[in-house]
C-alpha cells in the first residue's frame, strides 16, 4: 500500500485547524497543489483526506452509505435540524426521510412553482421606482426565504411568516461556522442562540401542523408531503421530525440559492454584452408565452450557460465530507475507518484540464463529458435533491427581473469577491448594485 | 435507439415519466430513493422524440441513448 502524503504546516495538537478555519478554500487548494490526488490534514484531531481529480471524486460520489457516512461527517447539522432528523436518524429512517424530502421536490409538484416565484419577484420589485441602489445580498436572502416558504410550505405559511421567523432562522444559520464541525455543542453564544431559535421554530411550525390537521383544506405542497409521508412500518413522522424536515429543506436551499442569485446578478451587471443576449432570448420567449410556463422556463440556453458559469466560479457549497465507516482503498492507498474524506467543489471547478483558464468567467464554456468535474450540486446518490427546483427558481427570478430592470455595479469591479467566512460561499457584503427601469 | 440508465444516479425525480410515460416508470424501493424502471428498452420511432426529451431534462443525467446510426 502506498502512503498518503500529509500537508505541511501541522501544529502539534491542533493540526491544520487554524489555517483551515482562516480560509479553508485556500488551504484545500494548497493541499492539492502540494500533495496531489490524496492529501491528508488534521482538523483538531479529525484526520481528513482530500480527494482531488475526476477519478477520486467519482469514487467519493459512488461510495455507499455503509462505507462513507454523511451523517457522521455532518454532526454539526444535528442541533440545527433537531433530534431524530436526517443526520441524527438511524440509517433506515434517514433513508425514508430523504425519500419523503425529495418526493416533495419532485417534478410533478414543481410545475406549480414557476408562477409563484414570478409573483414573489413582482411583489418584491413593486416599490422599486425607476432607479435606485440596493445591497442585493440582503435582498436575495429575503426573497429566497419568501419563495422557498411559499413554494414548499404553502401560501398560509408564507402569509403568516413574521419578522420573528426570519430572525430565528438567521440565528439558526449563524450557528454553522467552521468551528461547529469540530464540536457543535461547545459553550458558545452562537450555539446558545442557535438552540433557542430551534426551540421556538418548532413551536411555530408545530402550531401550523396542528392547524392543518384540524382543517378540511387539502394541501399539496411540501409540508403536506412531510405530514403524510410514512416510514417502512407505516408510521408517520412526529412533529419534531416534520419540523426538522421543514428546517432542513429551507436550509438546504436558502443560502445556496441566495448566494447564487446575488452572484448571478453581480456577474450580469459586470457582463453587459452577455446580458443583452439573455434579455433578447427572454423577449423572444415571452412573445410566445406571456405567462412564462414551466415548459418555457426549461429551454433558455443563454440564461442557462450563464447560470452554469456562475455556479462553476462561485459554487455555494465548497467542500463535501463523508466519514469512513469501513476501511476502503483508492488507487493503492488504504483509507482506514474513522478518517474523513473530503472533496473540494471549488478546486474541481478550477481544474485546468476541464476548465482552461479557470479564473476567467466565460459563459461559452461547454460542460465536460464526465459528470464528476462540474459538480455544483454534488453527484451520486446524495446529489442535491433540490437541483431541478434550484435551477428553475433562478431562471424564474431572472426572467422576471431582467425584463423590467437593467443593473450596474456601483463599486470597483474587483471589490466584488467571494466571502468564505460562513459554510456557504457568497459575495462579500455589502454587494451594492444600481438598477434602472427598462424602457420598452 | 437503445436506452441505458445508471441507477446509481437516479433519485426518482420523475421528469422521465412526464415526458415518456410509455417508456419509463418510477418504482419505490425498500430503503432508497425511488428509481426509474425502463418499460421498453427499444422504443418505437413514434416514441423516440419523447425519450430524447426525457434524457435531456432528467436532472441527474441518468438516461443515455445510443442512436441507431452511432
Ligand atoms: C444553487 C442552489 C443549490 C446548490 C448549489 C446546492 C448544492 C447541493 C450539494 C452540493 C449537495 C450535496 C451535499 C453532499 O453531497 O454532501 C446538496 C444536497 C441537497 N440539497 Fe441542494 N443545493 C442548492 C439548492 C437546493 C434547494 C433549493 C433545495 C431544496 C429546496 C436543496 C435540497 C437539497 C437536499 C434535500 C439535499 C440532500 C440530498 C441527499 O442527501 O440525498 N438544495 N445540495
Ligand atoms: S431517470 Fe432521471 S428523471 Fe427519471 S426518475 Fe431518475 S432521476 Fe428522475
Amino acid at each position: 500500500m502506498k502512503t498518503i502524503p500529509i500537508v505541511s504546516g501541522a501544529k502539534p495538537d491542533t493540526g491544520h485547524i487554524e489555517e483551515y478555519s482562516a480560509n479553508f478554500v485556500q488551504f484545500l487548494l494548497r493541499a492539492e497543489a502540494e500533495c496531489g490526488v490524496l492529501a491528508e490534514y488534521n482538523l483538531a484531531g479529525q484526520e481528513t483526506i482530500l480527494l482531488s481529480g475526476v477519478e477520486a471524486q467519482e469514487f467519493f460520489f459512488r461510495g455507499s452509505d455503509e462505507n462513507l457516512s454523511r451523517a457522521a461527517a455532518y454532526q454539526a447539522m444535528v442541533p440545527v435540524f433537531g433530534p431524530g432528523v436526517i443526520f441524527d436518524a438511524p440509517p433506515d429512517k434517514m433513508k425514508s426521510q430523504l425519500k419523503i424530502q425529495v418526493d416533495a421536490l419532485r417534478y410533478q409538484n414543481m410545475k406549480n412553482y414557476a408562477p409563484v416565484i414570478a409573483q414573489e419577484v413582482e411583489d418584491w420589485i413593486a416599490d422599486w421606482g425607476d432607479e435606485g441602489e440596493l445591497d442585493f445580498m440582503d435582498e436575495f436572502l429575503e426573497l429566497t426565504i419568501h419563495t422557498a416558504t411559499h413554494c414548499l410550505l404553502g401560501k398560509d405559511f408564507r402569509d403568516k411568516m413574521t419578522a420573528e421567523f426570519k430572525t430565528l432562522y438567521r440565528d439558526l444559520e449563524a450557528g454553522l461556522q467552521a468551528i461547529a464541525f469540530v464540536d457543535p455543542y461547545m459553550q458558545q453564544p452562537i450555539f446558545e442562540q442557535r438552540d433557542r431559535a430551534r426551540e421556538r421554530l418548532e413551536e411555530i411550525i408545530t402550531a401550523m401542523i396542528d392547524e392543518r390537521r384540524n382543517s378540511d383544506i387539502e394541501y399539496n405542497d411540501a409540508l403536506a408531503t412531510f405530514m403524510t409521508g410514512t416510514y417502512a412500518d407505516g408510521s408517520c413522522l412526529t412533529s419534531t421530525e416534520v419540523t426538522g424536515l421543514v428546517i432542513a429543506t429551507i436550509f438546504a436551499g436558502h443560502h445556496t440559492s441566495s448566494g447564487t442569485s446575488t452572484w448571478m446578478l453581480t456577474e450580469l451587471a459586470r457582463h453587459p454584452k452577455e446580458t443583452a443576449a439573455i434579455v433578447e432570448e427572454l423577449n423572444a420567449i415571452y412573445q410566445q408565452d406571456e405567462t412564462l410556463s414551466h415548459n418555457a422556463l426549461r429551454e433558455m440556453p443563454k440564461m442557462e450557460s450563464f447560470l452554469n458559469e456562475v455556479l462553476r466560479v462561485h459554487p455555494p457549497l465548497v467542500v463535501l465530507m463523508r466519514r469512513v465507516i469501513n476501511d476502503i482503498e483508492f488507487d493503492g492507498h488504504a483509507i482506514p475507518a474513522g478518517k474523513t474524506v473530503a472533496i473540494s467543489i471549488f478546486g474541481s471547478h478550477r481544474n485546468p484540464e476541464y476548465f482552461p483558464n479557470p479564473e476567467i468567467f466565460d459563459p461559452s464554456r461547454t460542460e465536460p463529458e464526465t459528470m464528476f468535474a462540474y459538480i455544483p450540486f454534488g453527484g451520486g446518490r446524495h446529489k442535491c435533491g433540490g437541483n431541478a427546483f434550484a435551477l428553475l427558481q433562478q431562471k424564474a427570478i431572472f426572467s422576471a427581473l431582467l425584463r423590467r430592470y437593467s443593473f450596474e455595479i456601483v463599486d470597483q469591479s474587483d471589490s466584488y469577491v467571494d466571502d468564505l467566512s460562513g459554510m456557504v460561499l457568497r459575495p462579500k457584503s455589502p454587494c451594492r448594485l444600481r438598477y434602472k427601469r427598462r424602457v420598452s | 435507439m437503445k436506452i441505458r440508465v445508471d441507477l446509481d444516479l437516479c433519485q426518482g425525480h420523475s421528469v422521465c415519466i412526464d415526458e415518456a410515460p410509455e417508456v419509463f416508470s418510477v418504482e419505490d424501493q425498500l430503503d432508497d430513493y425511488p428509481k426509474v424502471k425502463v418499460l421498453n428498452f427499444q422504443p418505437s420511432a413514434e416514441l423516440q422524440n419523447q425519450v430524447r426529451l426525457a434524457a435531456r431534462y432528467c436532472p441527474n443525467k441518468v438516461i443515455t441513448l445510443i442512436e441507431d446510426n452511432e
